[in-house]
């Protein structure tokens, strides 16, 4: 049983522990929250009280500069998981309907004999995101820009539903070896290139990166020029732009040779 | 007297089995990032390996230790059956349950998020079940512990509660309170995520409710160690325990200390304040009390161990001790590897000093050598004590034991040096492979070698380690009776409040409060801290 002294202030062990930590608590935030931050010109330009603020990572304003300026946007599409909902059946059937316009460039099923992109199982957010994006000009194309003009948002949802419904321009599976380019399995970590497959599937198949085995080979590598060169820019956060930066003409076209070469062994599937 | 043999042997049987497992993957790991192999093909199966090997070795092993230990220590220090077996039966269930389906998602490929999850990214919704499955298990373990000393308490009014169990309880109250932070993370933010309910998540307030679990965690780890210094190492090399007090003061700082500090491991977190990044390293500072207070406890009580057997003088002491008993091995080389991962602990907490080694190679080399070097030879040590109690076998052979000690300390040495050293000069961690054929990178490229090869010795401790604890279940011999130490002032009155511990969990909770309740009320009220989720393996 406690004996009866042991919860009162006269006990000395409860009443030095308690001033100890009381005391030290206190020493350490006047330390953390006052001294410290009154050696910090930043910190103490608009008094005590807000550099107490600041030290509790609440500053009342985050910036002295006059006004932001809106940055540029790449893409003012946001990926959202709804997207890749699989849409009903009417949704197919519209879309199956609205893309007779795109028979004479991505082929009936979907699959391109004219090195236009397949869009044969495409990820329905890249359909979407790709068609808004040149709606809106972030994404030029002459064709595409005119022709995705008079979409409505339905038709660009219905199209996107269609395209996923149909079967992916996929080959004979590929085994993961060293007969891979390596920028395709392990990237480039000193140049801050990422594998393609940590993002294009294989390893994880990130939101809003294309499906892109089987795609034609002068489609890829017109695409990753576009990005290394600038003239492609509505990648959120420059992903792609980033990642091919410092590839080299031949690099580019290993990496597209790689992701055609499944098509060639087995099209149109 | 020890009814819950089948208990206890069914939590450290299963805990050695997985950390064998874990332990090939570790190797594993090593080996494909280093010079002696190629580049791994699919790096995602690294990071498959490194949250099994974290889950396994931060999760599953030491809480199944200290269960399993803490129901021994009940029943050996109170002298009275467990209260609750079919309880602790049921915990015990729950944590393999749970070690399951978590290991089983890892394997699928759809956890590969790292044993401290990372939000935004997230693991299937059954990985995270599993660990909350783990942690409620070892809840059962926490609410045995108090209720088996509180009926040991009704029976024995006004006793002094022995130090082992002391020390147990200690540590099964900041496990209560400090697995509560990743209980509100994984329940309150990840899982509906991962269900698939928001697709946002608050990663700043996430991390910092993880970081809530993730220093006192290795409190956690470390109490069944550091009840093994106090209550088991001076009986086995024949000494007297120095100081029952220092002993409590250590295990009751514990409790208060090392509870609100973990905002040391956010210092590169720009949505945490720089006021809140002092407070937590400065309490931070605090833990090194108790820990030299250990030190300093438990090298008085070696001390008297040597002299009484005729050591003499300032230094004779040390050449009289029982260098060939395996206590004293174990102990010295925790004590050695708590002394140099102890000093790189402080850098670690230092704001400043911190920036140089955030997220390199140093921290890995840290913990492993702490954790998996100071207190994971001390588990050895306490399955080593029990066995013979728990299975009945002959003494164990005390050159082979002495063998696996002393492989598991080189090894555990050549394995975490060199990290320190690369982590100095800035190598990242968790890579599945270093270009080594760059020439800014070439001249670290043996650091990673000389790894794999210390990893390479500790597989072959682990090995041996099981061996013996295995061949012995084949052997019989007579059973012991088991003894805690004594002290060297046997008698001596215990302080009232060091034999209770109400005062101990209110400074506990009240120095969260204060160091937590800002930092989360500020993340939780930012509507701009919630990020899109990223979820892992879900195509």
């Amino acid at each position: 049983m406690p004996e009866p002294s042991a919860y009162r202030w006269d006990n000395p062990w409860l009443r030095w522990s308690v001033i100890a930590l009381v005391v030290l608590t206190i020493v350490t935030v006047l330390i953390g929250f006052v001294w410290l931050p009154s050696v910090h010109g930043d910190f103490t330009a608009q008094g005590l009280w807000a550099s107490i603020c600041r030290a509790a990572g609440v500053p009342a304003s985050w910036s002295n500069a006059p006004s932001v300026k809106a940055a540029w946007r790449a893409t003012d599409v946001v990926l959202d998981r709804d997207m890749t909902r699989i849409a009903d059946k009417d949704a197919v059937g519209r879309g199956a309907t609205l893309a007779l316009n795109c028979t004479m460039c991505h082929g009936a099923q979907g699959v391109s004999a004219s090195d236009a992109p397949n869009l044969a199982g495409q990820y329905p957010e890249v359909v979407i995101k790709e068609l808004r994006d040149y709606q809106d000009g972030r994404r030029s194309s002459t064709i595409m820009e005119a022709l995705a003009k008079g979409l409505s948002a339905r038709d660009i949802d219905d199209l996107a539903a269609y395209y996923a419904y149909l079967p992916k321009a996929r080959t004979s599976p590929t085994t993961y070896d060293e007969a891979l380019p390596a920028l395709v399995r392990v990237g480039d970590p000193l140049r801050n290139i990422a594998p393609c497959i940590a993002c294009h599937g294989q390893v994880d198949q990130k939101l809003g990166a294309p499906w892109l085995e089987g795609m034609p080979k002068a489609y890829v590598v017109a695409q990753i020029t576009a990005f290394r060169d600038g003239t492609r820019r509505n990648d959120p956060e420059a992903q792609m732009r980033n990642m091919v930066r410092t590839m080299t003409r031949e690099e580019i076209d290993q990496v597209a040779a790689f992701y055609a070469r499944k098509a060639s062994t087995n099209p149109g599937q | 007297m020890f009814l819950a043999r089948k208990l206890v042997l069914a939590h450290f049987a299963v805990a050695l089995v997985a950390f064998l497992g874990a332990i090939v993957l570790g190797e594993w790991q090593m080996l494909v990032r280093s010079p002696l192999h190629a580049w791994v093909n699919n790096p995602e199966h690294y990071y498959r390996s490194v949250t099994a090997h974290g889950t396994v070795m931060a999760y599953v092993l030491p809480t199944l230790i200290a269960m399993g230990f803490g129901y021994a220590v009940s029943e050996l220090s109170l002298g009275r059956a467990l209260v609750g077996l079919r309880w602790a039966w049921a915990g015990f269930w729950l944590v393999i349950g749970g070690t399951v389906l978590a290991a089983a998602t890892i394997a699928a490929g759809r956890a590969s998020v790292l044993y401290t999850f990372y939000p935004p990214m997230l693991a299937s919704p059954v990985y995270y079940l599993g660990v909350v499955l783990v942690v409620v298990g070892s809840w059962i373990w926490v609410a045995l512990m108090s209720i088996n000393l509180r009926a040991w308490r009704r029976d024995h009014p006004g006793a002094t509660v022995p130090l082992a169990m002391f020390g147990t309880l200690a540590g099964a109250y900041l496990w209560a309170w400090t697995s509560v932070g990743a209980a509100v993370e994984v329940l309150a933010l990840i899982l509906p995520a991962s269900l698939g309910l928001t697709d946002t998540i608050n990663a700043g307030l996430a991390r910092v409710f993880f970081s809530w679990t993730l220093h006192a965690i290795v409190y956690f780890w470390l109490m069944p160690a550091y009840i093994a210094f106090y209550t088991i190492v001076p009986r086995a090399i024949g000494g007297r325990l120095y100081s029952d007090t220092m002993a409590r003061v250590a295990f009751a700082l514990f409790l208060v200390f090392s509870m609100p500090i973990g905002i040391h491991h956010l210092f590169a977190d720009p949505q945490v304040g720089a006021g809140f990044k002092f407070v937590h390293a400065a309490m931070t500072a605090m833990v090194s009390v108790p820990t030299l207070l250990t030190v300093f406890t438990i090298l008085a009580s070696v001390e008297i161990a040597g002299r009484l057997r005729g050591g003499r003088g300032a230094l004779g002491w040390i050449k009289a001790l029982p260098w060939d008993n395996s206590m004293m091995l174990g102990v010295t080389f925790s004590f050695v590897m708590l002394g140099l991962g102890g000093a790189g602990g402080l850098i670690n907490m230092s704001y400043q000093l911190n920036e140089t080694i955030h997220n390199t190679q140093w921290v890995t080399g840290h913990f492993h050598l702490i954790f998996g070097g100071a207190i994971v030879i001390m588990y050895f040590m306490i399955a080593y004590e029990l066995w013979p109690q728990l299975t009945g076998c002959a003494p164990l052979p005390r050159r082979l034991v002495n063998t696996q000690l002393w492989l598991w300390f080189v090894g555990m040495l050549v394995l975490s040096m060199p990290w320190h050293l690369v982590g100095l000069l800035g190598m990242p961690r968790r890579m599945a492979y270093y270009d080594y054929s760059d020439p800014a990178l070439h001249p670290q490229a043996w650091t990673v070698t000389m790894s794999t090869l210390g990893g390479a010795v500790l597989v072959v401790s682990a090995l041996l380690l099981v061996f013996i604890l295995a061949r012995a279940l084949r052997t019989s011999g007579p059973s012991p009776s088991f003894t805690f130490s004594v002290t060297a002032h046997p008698g001596a009155a215990t302080p009232a409040l060091l034999n209770r511990f109400a005062l101990w969990i209110v400074m506990m909770i009240g120095l969260t409060l204060v160091n937590y309740a800002f930092p989360i009320a500020q993340l939780a009220s930012l509507k701009e801290a919630s990020v899109p989720v990223i979820p892992i393996g879900s195509r």
